[in-house]
């Protein structure tokens, strides 16, 4: 296809930005001036702002080989299992290094073109399906993970056997206000990390004037050690669909928009025919399940490496075809989301929960929790561990139970040093910080936060200042460079964990504490106020390495 | 350009200690602003959207946990806030210190541009300590950019992008924007090419927004080293007819530049190309000082304003004695103003009876 006849395709949708790069990047294999000055003309975003916004995203090439290089993972857990050393031995076929890409129960994650490769060593990388949650050794009942290892609960009819849609189904009997006052009362919160009341935001957009009004599930998955979402969709994909029709029947939103982090080409191919199945059999569409008016339309947007895009704002500016920066708030999504309309953007995890919520009740969720507890939490553990991969636990779970007993403990011989928390945006925990239960409050009391779940496990073999240094690297690279304190204070920190700055701890501790105040107190958004967590957390269980890293032995 | 309409609810909030009025929909940095409470900043220009990115202008407000950025928080009934504090001066001092971390040069001279002085004046109004957070330096300057007006020394740039959003909120031109993110955001124009290549107009709007002369007048600072004190003289732009305030530059008897007059009332702020840099006639010796009039040979003679405007006067009577009334042809110049345009008009309507009168724009 010519740009014109792509720019065609896609000009009078919604969103048309993302998809034309993406169809001329794939046939191309990368964007040249030509390209962007045709679809500058064609979408009429001016060219010095198009190319800004083109240069933002990791993985659009600008020069050939661009999409057919390979594309080595060196997150912080592959970086430690031989991404550094495929990606060197991948140099001649110019290979780059992207950020840890959601494969941390099965590295390293090679991408060339639109498949995932997956090795130890460059000569072993071969393609794999991703690997399907274990059940959990402990027989707790679970929600997002309760059907996920039925026979084809990927395809409709695996689903439709194992109750699938079944909640839609008894949803749409009653009033959408019900669904909300179901949700709300299920205490269902956000998975993504930021824990705002599920049933509170649907009620603000159903409340909310302006149409039309949309759905978007962010599947964005960027926290480094946060591959959980990419489970759902792989192996559960309808739950997703389902749980975004709970949501669009509750706010009367006739759009729904999955934004797809860029990392997961196969995923993406899946989600598609999952779509396209649930099209045919009526789910998506207009009348759907014959009810009067209940229209919802569902594509995947998909992103192109940012980081960043994973923040609400700049997910939206993104789907818009702006510059990905995150928007101040307020105003809110929720009266002013996609094209400043009223919008849902819900976690994959949330609205998977939905589904099984609608079914099984909001009593049923509840009770989910230990103690006082509300529900579940799926955890991606990864890293120095014998048996990484998603696991569904009850909030208010022991993290040693989890650690030693579910997933097998550390290497043989070795022990757990520190264990990451939110993926990275929660620094590290360790020592008797690893005695807590995996709710906010408690690792809320240890200065850190359980966020979207991700876990990375270092044992008492690696580096801590290291692990820290490559942490914040990646915080640097991520950032968007909009706010003074997260765009100088991630690479200043980095410098700080490099052997740069103050040569004496207490003079380096100082600059630290102070970059990190500022950064906690005044950064525009989530993650220039969690990055220094990696340094304060570092400093409070790792005081003796970081003096070790200032004066090495001579 | 943010702006609440005059009609609407006057609320009290208290900020700094002492209660206030203000108009529902008015931000905190623009009550602190009227209320002359010092609240700095580096990413704010009235005129522009705010953009929330310095965070200098965070001010503490009672019952939110981190301090919130004034440029984009409205203020609302009740509300208690704090625009000093000695938390909120530590932290605006780091955030300083951050930034002329990342400068290689934060003393510029103010021939650079209108506002090129702030980032200078902050950095004297805290106890910054000078080579804290040392490290790699941010920009790559692009000096050698092939114009006349504007030079792109990105050494010194500190990603406010209030270059960019003046570019695309006040001129419309969209001739710049920002490549790449995070430590390594870089103004660039389509294909990081040269100004003179892209849809820049040269107004010269960037220039005077920039906080930190990164973005430089090139025509002033050719008076760089010129000895004496720079005066600024307001007056208005002798160009069009729109009459755009502008400020002009002196040293000595020596025009050396010119500055929008932000409080322009036509203008408030803006300048074309031709009201920013083309002053260089004022000096120029081809300058007409006097009226020359004609020879017969074909010279020109000095002469003065009586005798030359009896000559024009003596010329036009001929002209109509010999071919009749619609034998003129009035072009008024589009540098004259309504009123010079209005007389010209009626000089030729009424002396003349002809309607044979017209004004360049349009030709």
């Amino acid at each position: 296809m010519t740009d014109q006849e792509i720019i065609a395709q896609w000009q009078a949708q919604d969103a048309p930005l993302l998809p034309v790069l993406h169809a001329i990047h794939d046939r191309d294999g990368y964007l040249s001036d030509d390209a962007i000055r045709a679809v500058s003309k064609g979408l009429g975003i001016p060219l010095a702002e198009l190319f800004g916004t083109v240069t933002f995203y990791h993985h659009f090439a600008r020069s050939k080989p661009g999409h057919s290089a390979p594309r080595v993972c060196t997150g912080n857990v592959c970086s430690l299992n031989g991404g550094l050393e495929i990606l060197e031995a991948l140099k001649s076929e110019g290979a780059t290094p992207m950020p840890c890409s959601g494969r941390c129960d099965d590295m390293v994650p090679v991408l060339r073109g639109d498949q995932v490769l997956v090795g130890h060593t460059a000569d072993t990388l071969q393609h794999r399906p991703t690997p399907i949650p274990a059940p959990n050794s402990g027989g707790l009942e679970e929600c997002v993970f309760r059907h996920i290892r039925a026979p084809q609960r990927n395809t409709l009819a695996g689903f439709r056997a194992t109750s699938g849609y079944a909640g839609l189904e008894k949803a749409v009997t009653s009033s959408p206000a019900d669904l909300v006052a179901l949700i709300t009362d299920s205490k269902l919160a956000g998975r993504g990390g930021a824990g705002f009341p599920t049933g509170l935001k649907w009620k603000a957009v159903a409340e909310a004037s302006g149409v039309p009004k949309s759905i978007v599930c962010n599947a964005d998955e960027g926290e480094p050690g946060c591959f959980k979402d990419r489970a759902i969709m792989d192996f559960d994909p309808h739950a997703l669909l389902e749980g975004m029709l709970l949501a669009a029947y509750a706010t009367g939103a006739p759009r729904g928009f999955i934004y797809l982090r860029y990392e997961y080409p196969e995923t993406a191919r899946s989600l598609q025919t999952a779509i396209d199945e649930a099209a045919a059999a009526g789910f998506l569409g207009e009348n759907i399940l014959g009810v009067s008016g209940f229209h919802f339309h569902l594509r995947i947007i998909r992103g192109a490496g940012a980081y960043i895009c994973g923040e609400e704002g700049s997910l939206l500016n993104s789907m818009e075809g702006k510059h990905p920066f995150p928007r101040n708030r307020p105003p809110f999504p929720v009266t002013h989301g996609f094209e400043d309309l009223p919008t849902v953007v819900n976690n994959v995890e949330t609205l998977a929960s939905a589904s099984h919520i609608a079914r099984k009740g909001a009593e049923w969720y509840r009770g989910l929790g230990l103690g006082e507890h509300v529900g579940t939490k799926v955890i991606s553990l990864s890293g120095d561990i014998q048996r990484p991969g998603n696991y569904e636990v009850p909030f208010g779970f022991s993290l040693q139970t989890l650690l030693h007993d579910w997933a097998g403990g550390p290497p043989p011989g070795r022990n757990i040093q520190a264990v990451t928390m939110a993926g990275l945006s929660g620094g590290f925990l360790a020592g008797d910080d690893l005695d807590v239960t995996l709710d906010e409050p408690c690792i809320r009391s240890k200065g850190s936060f359980l966020g979207a779940g991700g876990i990375m496990v270092f044992d008492d073999s690696r580096d801590m200042v290291q692990v820290a240094h490559d942490a914040m690297a990646f915080f640097a690279h991520e950032s968007c460079g909009k706010c003074f304190p997260c765009r100088i204070g991630t690479q200043r920190l980095t410098e700080r964990l490099n052997g740069l700055g103050p040569k004496k701890f207490p003079a380096w501790q100082e600059e630290v504490n102070d970059i990190g105040s500022v950064m906690k107190a005044t950064s525009a958004c989530g993650l220039g106020m969690a990055a220094p967590l990696v340094t304060e957390s570092l400093l409070r269980y790792f005081p003796d390495a970081i003096e070790l890293h200032l004066s090495p032995p001579q | 350009m943010h702006q609440v309409a005059d009609n609407t609810r006057t609320c009290t909030m208290t900020l700094g200690g002492g209660s206030v009025n203000f108009r529902e929909g008015e931000t905190i940095y623009e009550v602190a602003e009227r209320h002359r409470k010092e609240v700095p900043t580096l990413c704010y220009d009235p005129r522009l959207e705010a953009f929330g990115a310095c965070r200098l202008c965070v001010v503490e407000v009672e019952g939110i946990r981190n301090p919130v950025a004034s440029c984009t928080t409205k203020a609302t009934e009740g509300m208690v806030v704090r625009t000093r504090t000695p938390v909120l001066d530590k932290h605006r001092t780091t955030l300083l210190e951050l930034v002329a971390s990342e400068n290689r040069n934060t003393k510029v001279d103010s021939l650079s541009g209108y506002a090129s002085q702030e980032f200078g004046n902050l950095l004297d109004r805290y106890p910054v300590r000078a080579g804290r957070f040392a490290g790699k330096k941010s920009g790559t300057s692009n000096t050698d950019d092939k114009n006349p007006f504007i030079l792109r020394d990105y050494e010194n740039c500190i990603s406010c992008y209030r270059c960019v959003r003046v570019c695309a909120e006040q001129e419309g031109d969209h001739a710049i924007n920002v490549m790449n993110r995070g430590f390594h955001t870089q103004i660039i124009t389509e294909f990081n090419n040269d100004l003179r290549d892209s849809s820049c107009t040269f107004c010269g709007q960037c220039v005077a927004t920039c906080p930190t002369g990164a973005l430089g007048d090139k025509k002033a600072l050719r008076a760089k080293d010129t000895p004496g004190e720079i005066k600024k003289t307001r007056s208005v732009c002798p160009y069009c007819g729109v009459g755009c305030s502008v400020d002009i530059l002196t040293k000595g008897d020596r025009v050396v530049g010119i500055h929008p007059a932000m409080d322009g009332p036509a203008n408030e702020g803006a300048l074309c190309v031709k009201g920013q840099y083309a002053f260089d006639f004022v000096h120029h010796p081809d300058r007409l000082t006097k009226p020359l009039i004609k020879q017969p040979d074909g010279t020109f003679r000095e002469a003065e304003w009586d005798e030359a405007l009896q000559k024009a006067a003596d010329g036009f009577l001929k002209v109509r004695e010999k071919y009749g009334n619609h034998a003129t042809y009035g072009i008024a110049s589009g540098r004259a103003p309504h009123e010079a345009a209005y007389t010209m008009q009626k000089f030729i309507r009424a002396t003349y009876g002809t309607n044979y009168i017209d004004n360049c724009s349009r030709a």
